[in-house]
Formats: structure tokens, C-alpha cells, sequence
């Protein structure tokens, strides 16, 4: 291998510490407005009336739009959701009119000028409480605020549980999280003389925007091209289509003129999705010589006034529960419920790491009980490689023994503080996570074009969409390998839209290097199949170059330019009404050692070391996979200690980097990271998706080391210095 | 950000006369608080006068009955001042506990003070010192003991047209601490700060954000606990807080006074 395994840095990275790199918001289109979008303040309400005449006095205002004005379609999953709210307010931010004007300033003059009258309704926020007999009602023409509920079963649990020498139950309770990517949120919408629009959208969909937005607007997606600038982040925040895609376009068409509608930070804040928040009631039995026997799950699930993807977090979750460890019985239900406040995504881990809180703190807390050494109970019960699971998770590469092993050497009981209010503590935690792709469209496919050009250089088209996870480069170093040249003969074609670049689902599910990979990959095959039999027709020495064969083969009479086009989708299937079926082509396994100390007078507690071992398959570019599980330990760790949605009726109170804490260089403990390649059989190269496992097991390893240190168990995220000190009090 | 007209005064005096004029005018030392209640719309002004083309303004000075520190002087000079290294040492590490580098090589001590925040780093060390405020306005110079400078969040007693000038420290070298209470370990609020000194026999005691604003109390975890006044909020509960201050205090006096 010449390019797989290299550490390469990042293509990108020059560009983007340069300032170099094109984002959303450097864009500055000829003629372009700004917009904005004047929100409701009203967390539930019946909208009286929206009058917009004083606003047109504002000078250089072009376009205002209620929604009067635009198509009268619901999207979204559930059909709940329009781009312009027109009889009612379900939350704080919800879209009443939009202006576009010639500077940000008079827009948002304009927007202050709009006079709206909103009738209150009695409003819910609290996902217990919207479930409850009286409550409000978020959609009426669906009866209650019940959004779906989620059923798994396998194995008797009944029996289980009663036969069990020990049953350890408790309820987990998780934060709103925001995804506080940099780069802001926004769009810019132009439309050309023929009718046909452009929208420049740092989406992780490009496709299915195109079909989704055409819906909204009411346009074919043939006249709808989607071009992604620079992504400055998104972890899952940009997975649907969103009121401001469509705002942008229609006030666009409008005003007959280019219009960027971006995200004030504080917008970000209030009204862009986040992870869900959730509550899980989980009960986990276990032999007395180790052995798993059941777990039993009940869990709660926000969407918020609107469903997105955070209603689907129950998905993963029950993949997890079916599939993670020989557990012969298992019960889950989750309910997703709407309530006044806003909508919830996907985010990074998409509710494996609110149910893993949940599972591994409850592995700690039985190898406890059971005087087990926490990992040697996890390795008893742990996934072994070629195993079928009563879900119907088809397992083949599977390194959860060696990551276990990993951590079991590298994780060290540090000597005690001299400081006695000082202590110390050590905890683990693992992970299961799909690593092959996740088919939850009938369709987990991804297209790639590879040419070769006159002198020698690779262009690889490919659908996926790089959010600074470095699709780019790992896709040019597959290209690079299967090719046999040099990867700084290969570009990727990142500037490319959905006119020019094959069709993939989207950036989600740690798929794109498992999945575009593998089509990267067949593609450059073929095209090195070209260039060797043209090389063999053309009576080419070996030796001669690559450039040379390319310019042979096609200066001449009925000659071919060298280009091959593949199509991967993986051998999985949806899952079934029981939720059993297998949606990944491939498991991956990690394990997070975590050393804390707590300080016992003011309940602080400091990360000081983490060991994350992870199995990865293969390392197509080892930097780029600790870059991954480092910045997943990172965010993982911000939203075990620091992050947290504050609200208070329906608004949230800390919307602001102040008071929204996400860990700064000084709170990231020293990491390390162990590649565990395990070479999966239908991975490229034998890799699998990294992307999102290693945002998971860190809170519950951390939770677990605090009760190591302490003795308290904290069972609610972020575990600040005062939640502990509460604790550590109660405890006393 | 609103529109708003500019100013750039090249003396006290004339940043004086531009602060006298009609309308909401603010003064601009580093601009890191300003700037952002500008961006986030939570202030409107008609004129910011930008105080860092004054000379005599920055910079740190042994006037030898007290040390002077120009308000526009910078957090990170602060923290780089061998003069107030070799004095007061903890000041260094209380300019350490602020920001980020960036922040600091753009931030003022004068700024840090006159926003009036009751969480301002610089604020309970230089209360255990006894500074002294220097204000010039229309009716010309005066001091103000750093003890009757606050009069609340984010207000001073700084008299309309008045602007601060300098800190006078009183020469006496200390030993000292200051210890900052926040959830993450740099660029954050205090929910607590605590600083202790001791000067000559004498020990002193000041807090931050446990009350309206940063207060000197008398040098015992009791009479601490009893003077704050800590608040619920977003950051932290007042019964947290309190607990934090019985901690902190006993930790900051057993290093200054063992």
C-alpha cells in the first residue's frame, strides 16, 4: 500500500487556515439582498394577523413574504411543517414573514417594523407533561402530542429478570444539545432568467434537498441545482430541509434578485435543531457469574413542535439494544413527543449516546455489585466476530475484545491526590455503533466518477459531501491506491453540484468513507483497467507513464478518454415493523478509559486522561481517524460536563457561547488513541465508519469514573460542579 | 450591528467634550465587551469614542508613593509586568484566569473595571489592594477608592462626561491569591472569585459575583458567607454559590495566612 494508511493532512487544510476556504458566508453574489426572518416570541399561539405595510417604508426593503404569499405545503416527516407559519405558533422562532433588502440593517428594520398579533395558547415543554391528559395539543388533527412509539422485543425478559442474581434500574436524564458547529447557518438563493434556482446550501443532503425543496416550492428538481460551499461543520444539524431553504429561494423569486438569508449566532441558538432531549428508564439483569440476561427500556424522546430527525433517534437506539452484547433478552419501547420548543435533529451519535449513558453506566454498576472487574465482565459478555444477533445484526469484523484489551492495558489506577479533598477515580465504557452504512432509505448508495485527464491527474466525482470529517482526502487516497499514482495527482471535485456529481443519500451515519469509498474505489478500478488495456492494445511499455497511455489512447481515430463511473449500495436491508433486520454492512467497537479527579468540597470534576480505542477496520489515513475520535471524545465530553439548553417557558435562557459551554483547548484531557484494524471483508481497504462512536461511550466512562472517585452515580448530563456537589451531598 | 458614528479623540480632554455632547455616547477602551453588546443589539449608541489614540493613557509606572496602571493598559501588560510581578505576583495569575490571549492583548484594566461587571477578574485583588481610581471629567480630576467605585451591575459611580484614567496601588508589596470558580477551565465567568492578601500583618479578603457587585468583606469564611448575596441564575444557584464561597475562602485565607 503506497496512499492507504499515509497520515496525508488534510487537503483542505491549508485553504481553511488560510481563511481562504469559500463558506456560505463569504459569499457575495452581484445584486445580492440580504434577509431575515421576523420569529414569533410567542412560545404557542393563534397568529390574529401579520400586517407588513409599515415595513415596506424601510428604505431599501425588496420582497416581504408571510405566509400569504408563498405555496401552502406541509413537509417535513410528519407533514407538520410549512416555511412561513400562517394560523399558528408552536414555538419561540417559528417563521412569520421574511424581508429581503439591500443591507442586513433595513431588513432587520423592516422585520421590527411588521406588526403581528398572536393570540397565546397554554403551552407544554416538559416531554413527561406533554404526554398527560389536558395537555395542549401541538397539532390538533393528530389528536395528542404522541409523535410515534418505537417497540423491540427479544427473549423472555419476564423470566429473565425473575431468575436474575442481580437487576440494577435507574433513570437517565439528557440535555438538549447544540451542534455549535462555527460556521453559521444560511443559504443563498438565486434564480435565472429561465426560471431554473440555484441555492448555495451548506446542506448534508444536497439530493434530497433537490427533491424535497422542488416539493416546498412547487418546481420540478429538475430546475432545482444544489451547490455546497465550504461546510464549516454540522455533525447532523443540516440533515433536513429547513424553513430557511425555502425562505431564501422564495424571497429570491420575489425580488427578482440573489438572496443570502444567514444565521445571527443567537438565531443558531434558538431556533436551529438540536439533540434531542430524553429520558431513559432502563433495568439490566445479570447471572451471578457474569453472565448479561436482560435489559428492559422505556424512553422518552423530544421533537420538539416540529418533527425532524430527532423523532428517529429511537432508530439507532434500538440497534444498539438489540445487537450490543449477547444479551438474550431484551424489551425496549421509546415514544417521541412534540412539545413547544425547538424542533430536535440529528446530531453526531443520533441516540446511541443518550441510551449508552444509560447501558454502560448499568455494566458499571453490575460488575460492582457482582465484584467483576468492569471489563472482564464486558469482555464475558461481549460481540465476537461471525455472530448472528437475536435482532438480526449480521456481524463479521468485530474488534470489541481487542479494544476492550486495549483499554485494560493502557487505563492505570492513579496514585491518590496529597490533597484529601481531592479524588480520584478511573471508569470505562464501550460502544457499538453501524460502521457500514445505515439503510434507512431504501437506497444507501453513492455514485463516483474517476477520469484521468492528458497529464496524468485523477478527478474523483463523487455525491458525498465533505463536512470537515476529510471525505476529500480519504476518498483521493482510495483513488490514489487503486490507481497507482501519487495522491497529489488526484483531485476531488468538492466545488461540484448536484448537475455534475452522481447521486448519494447524504452525509450521515459514519458512512461516506465506507460507502462512497467502496465506489471510489470500483471506479478508479475501472479506470485503471482502462488505462492497462489500453496500454496492452497499444503496445505500451510497462514503464511509459500514465499521461502518456491517457494522451496515446485518445489522440488518435476512434479513440476513448479514460473515465469509469460505479455505484455502491451495500448487501443490507431496512429493518422490519419489529425492528429486527440488518442495516449496516458493518459493526464497529470502541472502548473509552477515563481518569477523573472530583474535587468533594465544590463536586468539580476534571477529565485528566482518556484511552479510546477504537476498531476502525482499516485506517485509511490514520491522522484523519484520531482527528475523528478525538473530536468526537471532545464533543462527547461537552456534553457530559458543560452543554445544556437551558430553558424556561419555551426559551432558551443560555442561547450564547457565554453560557453555552462547549470545552475550550484547556478543558481536553490528554487522549489517547488506539487504532484497532480489524480489515472488514466489504469495507474499502478494509475500513468502516468512525465518524460518530467516538462521541458516545466518553459520558458514561466519565460518569463511571466520578462514582469510582466518589461513590455518587450521576445519572443526568452534563454532570456540572453543582449537579456533583448535589450528589456528593445527598449522598452524605 | 446598528450604524454609529466614530471618534478617535487624541486627549482626555477632548474625549471629554465629545462624551458632554447630546446623544448616547460610549467610550471604547479594548471594545471586547462593547463591540459584542453592539454585534448581539443589546446596546444602541450614537457615538463610540475610541480612548486608545490618548497618549498617557497605557502603560505601568513606579510613582514611588503609589504604582500607577494607565486604564488602557492591557490585561496581558498586566501579565507581563516584571514591576507588578515583584510586588503583587497574584496579579499575573488573575490576568492568566481572564479570557484568552487574544482577549487579553485587546482588553483594558480600565474596561474590565468600568463595565462594572459583579464578576470582574481584576476587581477582588485589586479591592485586597486598596486601589485607588483616578476619573477626569468637566469639573477636572479625582479619586475614588476602588471600595465606592461599584455602585451596581454594570454601573459605576463615574458621573456623566467622567472618564477613568489610571489606578494609583499603594506601594506596599503583598502576598496574595486569587482563586476563579467556573465550570470550564479558561474563557468563562466566575460564579466565584475569591482574592486574598496579605499586606505587611494586615490580611484582606474580596469577592466576585456573589453580590451586586465585587465586594471587600473582613478576613474570615463567616463573615464572607454572611455579606455575599449570591443570586440564581442560568450559572449557578445562590445556595451553590454561598457553599463555594465557605470553600474558597477557607482555601485562599489558609494560602495567604497559613
Amino acid at each position: 500500500m503506497k496512499s492507504v494508511g499515509e497520515r496525508v493532512p488534510k487537503l483542505d487544510a491549508a485553504d481553511k487556515a488560510a481563511g481562504k476556504a469559500r463558506y456560505v458566508q463569504d459569499l457575495r453574489l452581484p445584486g445580492m439582498l440580504e434577509a431575515k426572518v421576523l420569529r414569533s416570541t410567542v412560545p404557542h399561539g393563534r397568529i390574529v394577523s401579520v400586517d407588513v405595510s409599515e415595513a415596506w417604508k424601510v428604505r431599501g426593503v425588496r420582497a416581504i413574504l408571510t405566509a400569504k404569499d408563498i405555496p401552502a405545503k406541509a413537509w417535513g416527516y410528519a407533514k407538520d411543517t410549512t416555511a412561513l407559519k400562517g394560523d399558528r405558533v408552536r414555538r419561540i422562532g417559528d417563521e412569520l414573514a421574511a424581508v429581503a433588502a439591500t443591507d442586513i440593517e433595513a431588513a432587520i428594520e423592516a422585520c421590527e417594523r411588521i406588526k403581528v398579533v398572536i393570540e397565546p395558547l397554554p403551552a407544554v415543554y416538559d416531554i413527561e407533561a406533554t404526554l398527560a391528559p389536558g395537555a395542549p395539543v401541538l397539532h390538533e388533527s393528530k389528536g395528542s402530542n404522541l409523535v410515534q412509539t418505537h417497540h423491540y422485543e427479544h427473549g423472555d425478559v419476564a423470566a429473565a429478570f425473575a431468575k436474575a442474581a442481580k437487576v440494577v434500574e435507574g433513570t437517565f436524564t439528557l440535555p438538549a444539545q447544540q451542534h455549535a458547529a462555527l460556521g453559521p447557518v444560511g443559504a443563498v438563493a438565486e434564480w435565472d432568467a429561465n426560471g431554473r434556482l440555484t441555492l448555495h446550501d451548506p446542506t448534508q443532503i444536497p439530493f434530497l434537498v433537490q427533491r424535497d425543496l422542488a416539493e416546498a416550492l412547487d418546481i420540478s428538481p429538475a430546475d432545482l441545482r444544489i451547490v455546497q460551499p465550504a461546510i464549516g461543520g454540522a455533525f447532523g444539524a443540516r440533515l433536513d430541509l429547513y424553513p430557511h431553504e425555502a425562505i431564501a429561494a422564495l424571497l429570491a423569486r420575489k425580488a427578482g434578485a440573489p438572496v443570502r438569508l444567514l444565521f445571527s449566532r443567537d438565531e443558531d441558538f434558538q431556533t436551529d435543531p438540536v439533540r434531542p432531549r430524553t429520558i431513559v428508564k432502563l433495568r439490566t439483569a445479570a447471572a451471578a457469574d457474569g453472565t448479561l440476561l436482560a435489559r428492559d427500556a422505556d424512553i422518552l424522546v423530544d421533537c420538539g413542535a416540529y418533527v425532524s430527525w430527532g423523532s428517529m433517534t429511537p432508530v439507532v437506539m434500538v440497534n444498539t439494544f438489540g445487537n450490543f452484547y449477547q444479551c438474550p433478552a431484551a424489551k425496549f419501547r421509546a415514544r417521541t413527543v412534540w412539545t413547544n420548543t425547538q424542533p430536535t435533529g440529528a446530531f453526531r451519535g443520533f441516540g446511541n449516546p443518550e441510551l449508552l449513558f444509560a447501558v454502560e453506566t448499568q455494566m458499571d454498576e453490575l460488575a460492582r455489585a457482582l465484584k467483576l472487574d468492569p471489563i472482564e465482565f464486558r469482555l464475558k459478555n461481549a460481540n465476537r466476530p461471525e455472530e448472528v444477533t437475536p435482532a438480526g445484526g449480521r456481524i463479521t469484523s468485530c474488534g470489541f475484545k481487542e479494544v476492550l484489551e486495549a483499554v485494560k492495558a493502557k487505563l492505570k489506577r492513579p496514585a491518590a491526590p496529597a490533597e484529601p479533598h481531592l479524588k480520584r477515580g478511573i471508569g470505562v465504557a464501550a460502544v457499538f455503533h453501524v460502521g457500514g452504512g445505515a439503510r434507512i432509505y431504501r437506497s444507501d448508495g453513492c455514485g463516483a466518477t474517476v477520469k484521468v485527464d492528458d497529464f496524468g491527474k485523477a478527478t474523483v466525482i463523487v455525491g458525498a459531501t465533505d463536512i470537515g470529517q476529510g471525505m476529500e482526502t480519504a476518498m483521493a487516497q482510495i483513488a490514489a491506491e487503486e490507481l497507482g499514482i501519487p495522491v497529489s495527482m488526484v483531485r476531488v471535485a468538492t466545488q461540484a453540484d448536484t448537475d455534475v456529481r452522481p447521486w448519494d443519500v447524504g452525509v450521515h451515519a459514519s458512512r461516506t468513507t465506507f460507502i462512497a469509498g467502496n465506489a471510489v474505489r470500483l471506479a478508479a478500478k475501472e479506470a485503471k483497467k482502462q488505462i492497462e488495456d489500453a496500454r496492452a492494445a497499444l503496445k505500451l511499455p510497462p514503464d511509459a507513464p500514465v499521461d502518456k497511455v491517457v494522451r496515446a489512447e485518445h489522440f488518435r481515430q476512434k479513440g476513448r478518454l479514460i473515465s469509469a463511473s460505479a455505484f455502491y449500495d451495500p448487501p443490507t436491508s431496512m429493518v422490519d415493523k419489529a425492528n429486527h433486520g440488518n442495516v449496516s454492512a458493518a459493526y464497529t467497537w470502541g472502548c473509552h478509559g477515563v481518569e477523573v479527579e472530583v474535587d468533594v468540597e465544590t463536586g468539580q470534576a476534571v477529565v485528566k486522561r482518556v484511552v479510546a480505542a477504537h476498531d476502525v477496520g482499516r485506517a485509511i489515513n490514520p491522522m484523519l481517524v484520531e482527528g475523528q475520535i478525538e473530536g468526537g471524545v471532545v464533543q462527547g465530553l461537552g456534553y457530559a460536563m458543560f452543554e445544556e439548553c437551558v430553558l424556561k417557558d419555551g426559551r432558551m435562557q443560555n442561547g450564547f457561547f457565554l453560557d453555552y459551554r462547549i470545552p475550550g483547548i484547556k478543558d481536553v484531557p490528554d487522549i489517547e488513541t488506539v487504532l484497532v484494524e480489524t480489515g472488514d471483508p466489504e469495507g474499502p481497504f478494509g475500513a468502516k465508519g468512525i465518524g460518530e462512536a467516538p462521541i458516545v461511550p466518553i459520558g458514561p466512562a466519565i460518569a463511571n469514573a466520578i462514582a469510582d472517585a466518589t461513590g455518587v452515580r450521576m445519572r443526568e448530563f452534563p454532570m456540572t460542579p453543582e449537579r456533583v456537589w448535589r450528589e456528593l451531598r445527598n449522598s452524605r | 450591528m446598528r450604524e454609529f458614528r466614530y471618534e478617535e479623540p487624541r486627549s482626555v480632554d477632548e474625549a471629554i467634550a465629545l462624551l458632554a455632547k447630546p446623544g448616547r455616547n460610549r467610550v471604547m477602551a479594548g471594545g471586547t465587551d462593547l463591540l459584542v453588546r453592539l454585534k448581539r443589539r443589546e446596546w444602541t449608541v450614537d457615538t463610540v469614542i475610541n480612548l486608545k489614540r490618548i497618549p498617557g493613557l497605557r502603560g505601568i509606572e513606579d510613582r514611588k508613593d503609589h504604582v500607577f496602571v494607565g486604564a488602557l493598559t492591557h490585561l496581558d501588560e498586566i501579565g507581563r509586568s516584571e514591576l507588578l510581578a515583584s510586588r503583587w505576583p497574584f496579579l499575573r495569575e488573575t490576568v492568566h484566569e481572564m479570557g484568552s490571549p487574544q482577549v487579553r492583548a485587546m482588553s483594558t484594566v480600565g474596561g474590565n473595571l468600568c463595565n462594572a461587571s459583579p464578576a470582574a477578574d481584576m476587581a477582588p485583588p485589586l479591592l485586597c489592594l486598596d486601589a485607588v481610581m483616578v476619573a477626569r471629567g468637566p469639573l477636572g480630576e479625582r479619586t475614588v477608592p476602588l471600595t465606592a467605585f461599584f455602585a451596581g451591575p454594570g454601573k459605576t459611580v463615574l458621573a456623566p462626561g467622567e472618564i477613568l484614567t489610571g489606578i494609583r496601588i499603594p506601594p506596599a508589596p503583598a502576598k496574595g491569591c486569587f482563586i476563579k470558580f467556573c465550570t470550564r477551565r479558561a474563557m468563562d465567568l466566575a460564579f466565584v472569585s475569591v482574592a486574598a492578601a496579605k499586606v505587611g500583618s494586615d490580611v484582606r479578603l474580596a469577592l466576585g459575583a456573589v453580590a451586586p457587585t465585587p465586594i471587600r468583606v473582613p478576613p474570615s469564611v463567616e463573615e464572607a458567607v454572611k455579606r455575599c448575596s449570591p443570586i440564581d441564575d442560568v450559572r449557578a444557584s445562590a445556595e451553590y454559590r454561598r457553599e463555594i464561597v465557605r470553600v474558597l475562602v477557607r482555601r485562599a485565607l489558609a494560602k495567604v495566612a497559613p
